[in-house]
C-alpha cells in the first residue's frame, strides 16, 4: 500500500476523473477499451487498498466475474455462430459468451471503480462539492455528519446507564425489552432537544442566521491542478471525439463487429489508456521522485 | 475605557414575581479580567447572557448596558457577533461541524469573509492554540479540553474584544481545566481581551483575576480585588467563602492578621512565617487504622479486560477488596481505566480474565434481578440518562413500577427519599429543568429507591459547586452509617480527600497504591490536597482545611 498523491488533488479533479471513467467504463464496449479500463481499474485499487485490496478483487470479484460470463449463455441465445445445443434444444452461441465475458468485465471494472472512488472521495470532499453548488447543503451535510454519530453514541450511554438500573434491551423477556428499548428511544428523543438548545445558542452568538453566508474551505485550485484539469479535458475531448466517430463500440449480435484499427484509433486508444492511468502515473511518478531524492541524501 | 457598563439592571423571567437580577451596577474596563461566582442558581448565567443581545432570554428587564459607551440593544448584530464572544459550558453541545477547520471557520463564515481571509484567521488561531496537529481531524476524536479549546478558538477566530465564558471548565477533568484556564489567561495577557467567567472551580483562578463578583440571589455582594472580597465573605460568614482557595480559608481560619495569602506558594510562605518556632503536638497527626473486621463486599481478582480484541488492555491485573460499610475513593487521572473498572464491577463489561465477586458470589452466576435489586445501584456519570417522565415525582415513581408493593407502600418509599435528598420542592419539575446538583440528586434518589447495599458513583462531583458538593457528602455520609458501602470514581481530590475512609490511585490500568485517605495523601508530594501542598513541610498528615486550623491553632 502507498500513499495516494491522486487524492491529494482539488475534489473537482477527482471528481470529474471518477465521473469520466465510470461512465466511459460503461458505455464503450470495445475490447480494447474494456480492457484498458479493466487495467486502470485493478492496477488503481491495488495501489490505494494493497493487500486488503488484493485479496478482495480475488476472493469476491474473481468468482462474480465467472459467474455473470457462465449466465448470459445459458439464457442468452441470439447470434449466428452457433457452437452446440443444450439438452433443452436451445443453442449456445459464440457471440452470446463474448458478450456474457465482456458484460462481467464491464461489471467488475464499475465496482473497482467505485471502490476507488469511495476511498479518495471523502466525506469532506462531496460535500465541499455540493456546497459549491448549494451553500446551505454543506452546512447540513456537515451536521449531519457531526450529529448522527454523536447521537448513536448517546443512545449507547443511555443504555448502559438503564443497564445499570436493569433496564436494558438485553434485560427482561420480551415484552420488557421492548419497553426498555422504547424507555431508552424516548430519553434519547429528549436528550436531544434539551441539548439541541445549547447549541442552537452557540450558532446564534456565532451569527448563524446574517445574511450573507459564505462557506470556507480548506481545498485550494492551484496550479498542479490547472495542468491536470487541462491535460484531462484534453484526452476526455478525444475520446468523445472517438466515441462519435463509432470507434469506441463494438456489436456483438447477429455477429461481432469492430471497426477497422486504424492509426486514429490507436491514438484514442493511448489517450483513453493514459486518462485511465492518471492517478497511477501520478502516483509511480511521485514515487520515482521521491527515491530519486532519498538517493540524494 | 469602559468595556461595559450596567446601569440598574433588573431583570425577571415571564410569569416569575421574583427577579433573577436586582439593581445591578457594574462598570468593566477593557483589558480586565473578571470572575463571576455564586452558587448555582443565583443568577450568574442570567447576567452573563444579558452581555450579548442574541442570547438574553425572554423576560422583562430595566436599566441600561452600554457597550464601549453605546447603548448594547443599538449595537449592530454582525458587531455583537464579532465582538462578543461567549463559550458555553458543555464542550459537546457548541460543536457543530464535523470537522476541527470547518469549526474554526463556522463563525467567519456567518460573517461573510471571503475564502482567503478566513483562511488567515484560521491558521493565525490554529498556531495561537496548538490547533495545528489535530486541524484535519474529526471532532469525534477529539478529547473534552480539546474540544473546548476548538470552541474558544473558533470563537477568537472572529477577533473579539470581549470574551464571556460560562462555567467552561466544568465537563472537564482537572488537568484540562487548568490547561484551559492557561489559555484564557495567555488571551487576556498577552493579548489584552477583556474576558468575563463563571466559574466554580475556585483555586485555579483567584490567583490570575483582577476582579471578583460574588453574586447572590440576583444581586453583587461583593465586588473587589480576590484578597477583600475573601475578607468581606467571611466576616458575612457566608456560604460562598467555601469556595475562595484554601490559602484564604486557612488564613480566616487562623485569623492572623498579616497579608491574607491566596495562591498555594503564598500560603506555605505564610504558614511557615507563623508556625516558626512553634513546636508540633504528636496528638493530632495521629492515623486511624483500616478496619479489617468487617466482611468484603467487592473484590475484584485479577482482573484484565479489554474492549475489542485488537485493542489494548485497559485494565491490568486490577485486584481489589472493598470492605462493607466502606467509603472507597478510586482516583487517578484521565483515560487510566478508573471508569472502566467501575463498570466491570458492576457486570456492565465482563473482563477476560480474572473474577469479580460481590459478596462472595461471583457475578457472572448472577441474574439481573439479583445483581440490581437491593444489591448494586449505580449513578452514571451524567444522570440526565436515568430520567424517563415528565416530572420528577413520576420519574421517582417509575422505578418501583417492577416491585410487587402496593400503592401505599410505594408512596410511602418515595416520601421518605424525597425527604432525605430534600427533593420537596422540586417534585412537580421536569428533571431536565433542574440545575446539575439537583439532577444529581434526583438521580441518586431513583437509586436509592431500589435500596443498594453498594452504590457505585461515577465522578458525582462533576460540575457542581461547593454547596451542593457538601451536601451530596453529608447524604453519602448517612448513607454510609445505614451500612452501604460506596466506591467512587473522581478527579475531584478535595472531595476525596475530606469524606472518603479510603483512597486507592489508579494508574495504568491498575491500582498503585491503596491506604486510608490520611496516609494516602500524607504518601504523595503532587497528587495530593491543596491544604496538604500548603502545609506539609509542617506537618504531612494534614489533608482538609480543617485539619491545618486545627494544626495551627493547638500550637498557637
Amino acid at each position: 500500500m502507498m500513499r495516494d498523491s491522486f487524492s491529494t488533488f482539488h475534489p473537482i479533479i477527482n471528481f470529474t476523473y471518477f465521473i469520466a471513467v465510470i461512465v466511459f467504463s460503461m458505455f464503450f464496449m470495445h475490447p480494447a477499451f474494456q480492457g484498458i479500463a479493466f487495467i486502470s481499474a485493478f492496477t488503481y485499487s491495488l495501489m490505494i487498498k494493497g493487500k486488503s485490496g488484493l485479496k478482495f478483487n480475488i476472493l469476491y470479484m474473481l468468482p462474480m466475474l465467472l459467474f455473470m460470463a457462465m449466465i448470459n449463455p445459458a439464457f442468452n441465445h441470439a447470434g449466428v455462430t452457433i457452437l452446440f445445443y443444450l439438452k433443452s434444444g436451445n443453442p449456445i452461441t459464440f457471440e452470446s459468451i463474448i458478450y456474457g465475458i465482456s458484460a462481467a468485465f464491464m461489471f467488475i471494472t464499475v465496482i473497482l471503480w467505485f471502490s476507488c472512488y469511495n476511498s479518495v472521495m471523502t466525506s469532506d470532499k462531496f460535500i465541499y462539492l455540493f456546497g459549491r453548488v448549494i451553500p446551505a447543503l454543506s452546512l447540513i451535510f456537515s451536521m449531519v455528519l457531526r450529529f448522527v454519530p454523536r447521537y448513536i453514541e448517546q443512545i449507547k450511554v443511555i443504555s448502559n446507564a438503564q443497564k445499570c438500573i436493569g433496564r436494558d434491551i438485553s434485560q427482561g423477556n420480551i415484552i420488557k425489552r421492548a419497553k426498555n428499548g422504547i424507555k431508552i428511544l424516548s430519553i434519547m428523543a429528549t436528550w436531544a432537544l434539551e441539548n439541541a438548545i445549547e447549541t442552537a445558542d452557540s450558532m446564534k452568538s456565532r451569527g448563524y442566521g446574517l445574511p450573507g453566508r459564505t462557506s470556507f474551505s480548506i481545498f485550494r485550485f492551484d496550479n498542479r491542478d490547472k495542468v491536470i484539469f487541462g491535460v484531462m479535458i484534453g484526452l476526455i475531448g478525444i475520446v468523445l471525439v472517438g466515441a462519435a466517430m463509432g470507434q469506441n463500440t463494438i456489436r456483438f449480435f447477429p455477429s461481432i463487429k469492430i471497426v477497422n484499427i486504424t492509426v486514429f484509433s490507436v491514438l484514442i486508444y493511448i489517450s483513453y489508456f493514459i486518462l485511465c492511468m492518471i492517478p497511477v502515473i501520478i502516483n509511480i511518478q511521485e514515487a520515482i521522485k521521491w527515491k530519486h531524492i532519498e538517493s540524494r541524501i | 475605557m469602559e468595556a461595559y457598563r450596567i446601569e440598574d439592571l433588573s431583570f425577571s423571567y415571564p410569569e416569575s414575581s421574583k427577579k433573577a437580577l436586582s439593581n445591578i451596577n457594574l462598570s468593566i474596563d477593557s483589558g480586565e479580567f473578571i470572575i463571576i461566582c455564586g452558587k448555582s442558581g443565583s443568577g450568574k448565567s442570567t447576567l452573563l447572557k444579558q452581555f450579548k443581545t442574541i442570547l438574553t432570554p425572554h423576560g422583562k428587564s430595566e436599566g441600561e448596558i452600554y457597550f464601549y459607551g453605546q447603548p448594547l440593544s443599538e449595537v449592530k448584530s454582525s458587531k455583537q457577533v464579532s465582538e462578543i464572544g461567549y463559550v458555553l459550558q458543555s464542550p459537546d453541545n457548541q460543536i457543530v461541524t464535523d470537522k476541527v477547520w470547518h469549526e474554526l471557520a463556522f463563525g467567519l463564515e456567518s460573517l461573510g469573509y471571503d475564502n482567503s481571509t478566513i483562511r488567515l484567521r484560521v491558521a493565525e488561531m490554529a498556531s495561537f492554540f496548538g490547533i495545528h496537529t489535530w486541524f484535519h481531524k474529526k471532532v469525534t476524536e477529539l478529547s473534552g479540553g480539546q474540544k473546548q479549546i476548538l470552541n474558544l478558538a473558533g470563537i477568537m477566530a472572529m477577533q473579539p474584544k470581549v470574551l464571556i465564558l460560562d462555567e467552561p471548565t466544568s465537563q472537564l477533568d482537572p488537568i484540562a481545566a487548568l490547561d484551559f484556564l492557561e489559555t484564557i489567561k495567555k488571551i487576556n495577557r498577552e493579548l489584552g481581551i477583556t474576558i468575563i467567567m463563571s466559574e466554580h472551580r475556585l483555586e485555579e483562578i483567584i490567583p490570575m483575576a483582577d476582579r471578583l463578583i460574588v453574586i447572590d440571589e440576583g444581586m453583587i455582594i461583593a465586588n473587589d480585588l480576590p484578597q477583600v472580597v475573601g475578607d468581606k465573605l467571611s466576616k458575612m460568614k457566608h456560604p460562598m467563602f467555601s469556595a475562595m482557595t484554601s490559602a484564604m480559608q486557612i488564613y480566616k481560619g487562623v485569623e492572623d492578621d498579616k497579608n491574607c495569602p491566596i495562591t498555594i506558594k503564598e500560603g506555605r510562605k505564610w504558614i511557615s512565617k507563623f508556625m516558626d518556632g512553634k513546636t508540633i503536638k504528636e496528638e493530632l497527626c495521629i492515623v486511624e487504622n483500616l478496619n479489617k473486621s468487617r466482611n468484603i463486599a467487592i473484590k475484584l481478582k485479577d482482573i484484565w479486560f479489554r474492549y475489542e480484541r485488537n485493542m489494548p488492555d485497559t485494565i491490568k491485573d486490577l485486584s481489589l477488596e472493598v470492605r462493607e460499610g466502606e467509603f472507597y475513593c478510586i482516583v487517578g487521572g484521565n483515560g487510566t481505566g478508573k471508569t472502566t473498572a467501575l463498570s466491570i464491577i458492576s457486570g456492565i463489561n465482563i473482563p477476560y480474565r480474572g473474577k469479580v465477586l460481590i459478596n462472595g458470589k461471583d457475578i457472572r452466576k448472577m441474574s439481573t434481578k439479583e445483581l440490581f435489586k437491593n444489591n448494586l445501584g449505580i449513578l452514571p456519570q451524567n444522570p440526565q440518562n436515568l430520567f424517563v417522565k415528565k416530572t420528577v415525582e413520576l420519574d421517582l415513581y417509575e422505578i418501583l413500577s417492577d416491585t410487587k408493593l402496593n400503592k401505599e407502600e410505594k408512596s410511602y418509599k418515595v416520601k421518605k427519599i424525597v425527604e432525605i435528598m430534600e427533593l420537596n420542592n422540586l417534585l412537580d419539575m421536569h428533571p431536565y429543568d433542574l440545575s446539575g446538583g439537583e439532577q444529581q440528586r434526583a438521580a441518586l434518589a431513583k437509586v436509592l429507591l431500589l435500596e443498594p447495599k453498594i452504590l457505585l458513583l461515577d465522578e458525582p462531583t462533576k460540575g457542581l459547586d461547593n454547596f451542593f458538593k457538601e451536601k451530596l457528602a453529608e447524604i453519602l455520609k448517612s448513607l454510609i452509617r445505614q451500612g452501604v458501602t460506596i466506591v467512587m470514581v473522581s478527579h475531584d481530590i478535595e472531595f476525596c480527600g475530606k469524606y472518603a475512609d479510603v483512597c486507592a490511585m489508579f494508574f495504568d490500568g491498575s491500582i498503585i497504591t491503596v491506604n486510608n485517605t490520611r496516609e494516602f495523601f500524607s504518601g504523595n508530594s503532587f497528587y495530593t490536597t491543596s491544604a496538604n501542598r500548603i502545609a506539609r513541610h509542617i506537618c504531612r498528615e494534614v489533608v482538609t482545611i480543617e485539619d491545618v486550623i486545627k494544626l495551627c491553632r493547638k500550637n498557637d
